[in-house]
């Protein structure tokens, strides 16, 4: 009796582990099928991409797509712009995000509360919302059409100090007492001492910081407003306003957009995880 | 502005004493140097954070009491550009085409989400290929999802491919004002859920084994355990994605900027409210309503912020 109900126990954990897996699948093939169906559209000749009903695989696979796009937009242009907004970004926060969550964490200074509540209702007020007066600003501080404008307004970030300033308090204190009682400067025990046991959370914070500005649409979008100065993200976006009836070219647009985004989130998947789980937010 | 008024009080106290508050015998300027170094080092990241965040939400209130086209001279017109808008059409649709697609985005995506990160924390086989394959869309560009998308809600699409299969004549989604919005609304949840599903597993993974292995020796099914053990312990994590997950959709813009290239159309069924703002600068050179506009946006957003606190920010009880 008691064996027969432990058997049907395990079989009936048995099946539902097997629904579970029958789920998960279906739920990943929803998330892959997007970027699979672009991927073979971008192999695709125009004709062939407008077939209906759809065809999975293409007849032959037609790379030239590729090729084309980077003579007709200069997307190598688009790469560069989109390279160089997204590293200054990353700097910007590295630098700024690092040294104020150090502050917050481990000096005491008057004016810490206030700033750490501002840093805090900052977290609460999204970009979007700030168009119009961002927008304003921009313009009147001549960032408006040049690499300025693209990397300043994201240089720093609530989310990074608040990441840095976790990192730094889980530090244990005695480190720096003996620090102190050497005599150390500050700024010397942060950069010498403390910054290098932080190292995964500054990983973490470059990877961030990379991906909101290689991604970024809105920011491009305000700031350049001539083709020389456009990122990727807007440049597509640009492109498909112009060739909207090209879908293969649009697509290998995506794909090549897309691929330095997975290659970085392929290698450091678990940074960003950890990212997540140590603030909480992006 | 509140925040930065109330808090003056408790930020002119002097600085609590820790520790090693008794070197101050050993080096008595120690404090006072800390004092300048830790102000120099967190000025640089706070002040240009306020010059692109707080700042601007202010300036924002200020803007919206001029009347002003970007070329012309400012001139006060007090609470007018309000008056124009509660009185305006279109704000009240962008107001609901953005309350819409939040009250229909952020519940369904908590529940995808909720329910992929617990049956990932089964122990399966493949855990981690799964959680990449959730979790990718979320680390991908906004604009180039949305080209993606709009190619697959083409007339001559996948997803009308796939409808055909099944005998449905898929309607052309963006270019019908009944699907426009809802076309938006599953491709954003298709985007974030899997953003949530990871916060949703760290959730999980904080609550204690120990619950569970009580629970099963009562004989509780797994659908007990889901609805009185898992939901009610990750309270504190459910109401930080609901929030953001809030926060996050009242502001949608690059979906709507791209699908409906730029127009909010067709018919306006897809002009949210920062998308109206954004026209208001862009198409129609009218500052004074977008800032006005913005307000009100800080004001829906934070009403909506305090309803779901009152909803589900208590503290959880064991």
């Amino acid at each position: 009796m008691q064996n027969s109900r432990r058997r049907t126990r395990r079989i009936r954990r048995h099946i539902s582990r097997w629904l579970y897996l029958a789920i998960l699948t279906m739920g990943a093939l929803v998330m892959f099928i997007p970027f699979a169906w672009s991927l073979s559209t971008s192999l695709k000749p125009l004709s062939e991409s407008l077939v209906y009903p759809p065809v999975w695989i293409p007849h032959v696979f037609d790379w030239e797509n590729y090729v084309k796009i980077w003579h007709l937009v200069p997307l190598a242009r688009w790469f560069g712009n989109s390279a160089i907004a997204a590293i200054g970004v990353t700097i910007g926060n590295l630098v700024c995000d690092s040294m104020a969550g150090y502050a917050l964490a481990r000096v005491q200074f008057r004016g810490q509360r206030l700033m750490f509540i501002g840093v805090l209702a900052m977290l609460m007020v999204p970009f979007q919302s700030v168009m119009l007066p961002v927008y304003i600003l921009l313009r009147a501080f001549g960032l408006l059409d040049n690499y300025y404008g693209l990397i300043i307004p994201l240089a720093v970030q609530a989310v990074g100090i608040f990441l840095m300033r976790q990192a730094f308090l889980n530090l244990p204190s005695d480190l720096e007492d003996a620090a102190i009682m050497d005599g150390a400067g500050r700024f010397r025990m942060f950069w010498q001492l403390s910054l290098p046991l932080v190292l995964p959370s500054l990983l973490t914070l470059a990877l961030i910081s990379f991906m909101l500005s290689w991604n970024n649409f809105l920011l491009p979008l305000l700031v350049a407003s001539r083709p020389h100065l456009w990122t990727v993200p807007l440049g597509v976006v640009m492109f498909q306003q112009e060739y909207f009836v090209n879908w293969p070219y649009l697509m290998a647009a995506a794909v090549m957009t897309t691929i330095p985004v997975a290659v970085i989130f392929l290698v450091f998947q678990k940074w960003f995880v950890r990212g997540i789980a140590t603030t909480g937010m992006r | 502005m509140t925040v930065l008024t109330t808090s003056k009080a408790p930020a002119a106290a002097p600085p609590q004493r820790s520790g090693r508050g008794s070197l101050r015998l050993f080096k008595p300027s120690r404090r006072a140097r800390d004092a300048r170094i830790g102000f120099a080092m967190t000025l640089p990241g706070v002040a240009i954070l306020f010059l692109f965040t707080l700042g601007p939400a202010l300036y924002a209130f200020y803007l919206s009491l001029f009347s002003w086209s970007l070329l012309n001279h400012m001139h006060y017109v007090g609470l007018s550009n309000f008056g124009f808008l509660f009185t305006s059409h279109l704000f009240w649709t962008a107001v609901a085409n953005t309350v819409t697609f939040a009250l229909v985005v952020v519940p369904t995506q908590t529940i995808v989400a909720l329910c992929i990160a617990v049956l990932l924390n089964q122990n399966l086989p493949a855990k981690g290929f799964f959680r990449l394959a959730f979790f990718f869309p979320a680390v991908s560009s906004s604009a180039v999802i949305s080209i993606i998308f709009m190619w697959i809600y083409n007339k001559f699409g996948i997803l009308n491919g796939f409808l055909s299969i099944i005998g449905i004549h898929g309607p052309n989604w963006l270019a019908n004002p009944l699907f426009a919005l809802k076309a938006i609304m599953i491709m954003n949840i298709w985007t974030t859920s899997g953003y949530f599903m990871v916060v949703f597993l760290s959730g999980l993974q904080a609550i204690p084994q120990n619950i569970y292995d009580a629970s099963q020796m009562d004989g509780a099914s797994a659908w007990q355990r889901f609805i009185h053990i898992t939901v009610p312990l990750l309270r504190p994590t459910t109401f930080f994605v609901v929030i953001m997950g809030m926060i996050g959709t009242l502001q949608m813009f690059d979906q709507s900027f791209i699908l409906s290239g730029g127009t909010g159309g067709p018919l306006h069924s897809t002009t949210t409210i920062v998308l109206l703002i954004y026209q208001y600068i862009f198409s129609y050179g009218k500052v004074g309503y977008g800032a006005a506009a913005t307000v009100l946006l800080f004001v829906l957003t934070m009403g909506i912020t305090l309803v779901v606190t009152k909803w589900l920010g208590k503290p959880i009880e064991y």
